[in-house]
């Protein structure tokens, strides 16, 4: 039996806490001396986690597809974001330079208009009973991450407000070009950025991302107001 | 009972709204205690405006109505074998709820697997009652704005009885270590058409998708959050919801294929979010938007 505490204290009262904290370290040092304190080694957990994937999942062959990482989603998945070496950071980064593909007419700055539904757009390719979402292309997705237009309250903050993106920034065909890549595969920028890989993974076509360019860079563009 | 608390909570909410008859001291020192209770006693959603509606959601919970369904269904003799739950064992011994849901998941030597609340209500209704596993599961997340499952109605009932005991997840069992290794790399695994992990989402402090906030879950504070207010009355859906479903439509959303209910998958990272958030006391149904 064990009483309840109402007022159950969320962090040690602070004169202990360097004490504790010395304490923890030399039992961590400890720990790594001998290896682990029985907790299973790096290779047994990632075998048994991945089981787990394994059997946690159902649906097509197609879907099932998903579950499956990539070489660069395998090294961009890292326990507790331990820091990524130099040499996998360029593996991923030029991977992701290699994936980029542009619009067959060759255009990268489309329609802002469209851009901008898009941009709002949160929906798209999710898979419930079995079924793909029913629409006839994916969002961007954009709204769930970033600040938009100025004055828009229903944005997250995952990633950076683009607010006054080409304001700042003009329409210079290398920044056009930069915005293109940042947004069809971000890891061409910064790898394993949190930012999906909109166009590498077939989220969005070619043709959509360069309507986002016009979004973020069209002077006429909400966001640059 | 849970009407008396109600009651009790309305009563405070009211004496706190009177101010006191034309003294300013007094007045001041009621101000001075409301700003130290807000900073210090209620956790990260006494920060913004949308934080003053969800508190009053909190305190008047139609989540507290699906309490007694599950009682009802915890006692009731049913099933093809005919039994109540009263025999099934939580991890206390038999029919010892008190406390219980609050150190979960656990170690059960009777499966000889780690078991959430979710999946060892499964093996008892199996094992006891007798039920066909595959209809429990097919049944256990319900439609919306439905009555709800058995499953998420019992659910709620035993964690309830754990309300006010600290969350304490003990990784003494080798299968326990095992399962929280497993959750935390589970956590930071990327995959799918978003390269999503839970991390990209819940990594950092005072993020949102949209308005929504996002806990900060590999923080024991924002673990505490979570793992100490599942299952929640989910206001969207008017049902309660369970950790379960939670994690089915995080996934979703992260364009995943559909999730199995109550796999080692989900018990992984069950074991990783309760044992990062030990310590919270458990105040169940919790709300959500």
């Amino acid at each position: 039996m064990h009483t309840p505490q109402p007022n159950y204290p969320l962090n040690p009262p602070l004169k202990h806490q360097n004490h504790q904290l010395r304490l923890a370290l030399f039992g961590l040092s400890l720990c790594l001396l001998l290896s682990a304190c029985g907790y299973p080694d790096a290779n047994t957990t990632r075998e048994l986690a991945e089981r787990m994937v394994l059997e946690a999942f159902s649906g097509s062959p197609t879907h099932l597809k998903r579950i499956e990482q990539d070489p660069s989603q395998q090294l961009c998945s890292r326990i507790n974001n331990a820091p990524i070496s130099a040499a996998d950071a360029s593996t991923v980064l030029e991977t992701a330079r290699a994936s980029i593909q542009y619009p067959a007419s060759g255009v990268l700055m489309g329609d802002w208009k469209i851009g901008d539904t898009l941009a709002h757009d949160g929906a798209g390719d999710r898979i419930r009973n079995g079924k793909t979402e029913a629409t006839t292309r994916n969002g961007g997705l954009c709204q769930n991450c970033h600040g938009l237009a100025p004055g828009e309250i229903n944005v997250g903050n995952l990633g950076p407000s683009l607010t006054g993106y080409g304001k700042l920034r003009g329409t210079d065909p290398a920044i056009v070009k930069y915005t293109y890549d940042k947004i069809y595969n971000a890891w061409s920028v910064m790898p394993c950025s949190n930012m999906p890989r909109l166009g590498a993974t077939g989220h969005l076509t070619p043709t959509q991302i360069s309507h986002l360019v016009a979004y973020l860079l069209d002077q006429k563009s909400p966001i640059n107001q | 009972m849970l009407r008396c608390c109600n009651h009790d909570l309305m009563h405070r909410l009211n004496s706190h709204t009177q101010p006191p008859r034309n003294t300013s001291l007094l007045a001041l020192i009621a101000l001075f205690i409301s700003i130290v209770m807000n900073c210090g006693l209620t956790p990260a959603f006494a920060q913004n405006d949308l934080s003053v509606g969800r508190k009053m959601l909190l305190e008047d919970n139609p989540g507290e109505l699906w309490i007694d369904d599950g009682k009802a269904l915890f006692f009731q003799v049913r099933g093809p074998k005919q039994a109540s739950l009263e025999r099934c064992d939580f991890g206390l011994g038999p029919g010892k709820l008190e406390g219980a849901a609050a150190r979960l998941p656990r170690y059960f030597a009777d499966t000889k697997r780690v078991e959430d609340l979710e999946s060892r209500l499964l093996t008892c209704m199996t094992q006891l009652q007798g039920f066909e596993r595959s209809a429990l599961e097919r049944n256990a997340i319900s439609e919306p704005a439905s009555r709800g499952s058995e499953i998420e109605a019992l659910a709620l009932y035993i964690t309830s009885r754990s309300n006010g005991h600290p969350i304490q997840v003990s990784l003494d069992h080798p299968q326990e270590k095992a399962m929280y290794k497993a959750g935390e790399y589970l956590f930071f695994r990327r995959s799918g058409t978003n390269d999503f992990g839970c991390v990209q989402c819940h990594g950092e402090p005072d993020k949102r998708i949209r308005l929504q906030d996002l806990a900060p879950l590999t923080t024991h504070r924002g673990a505490q959050e979570v793992a100490a207010s599942w299952p929640a009355y989910r206001g969207a859906h008017y049902v309660v919801r369970t950790l379960q479903w939670r994690l089915n439509d995080c996934v979703w959303q992260m364009r995943l294929p559909d999730l199995k209910y109550a796999t080692d998958y989900s018990i992984a990272l069950t074991t990783y979010l309760n044992r990062t958030g030990n310590g919270a006391p458990v105040q169940v149904p919790g709300f959500k938007r």
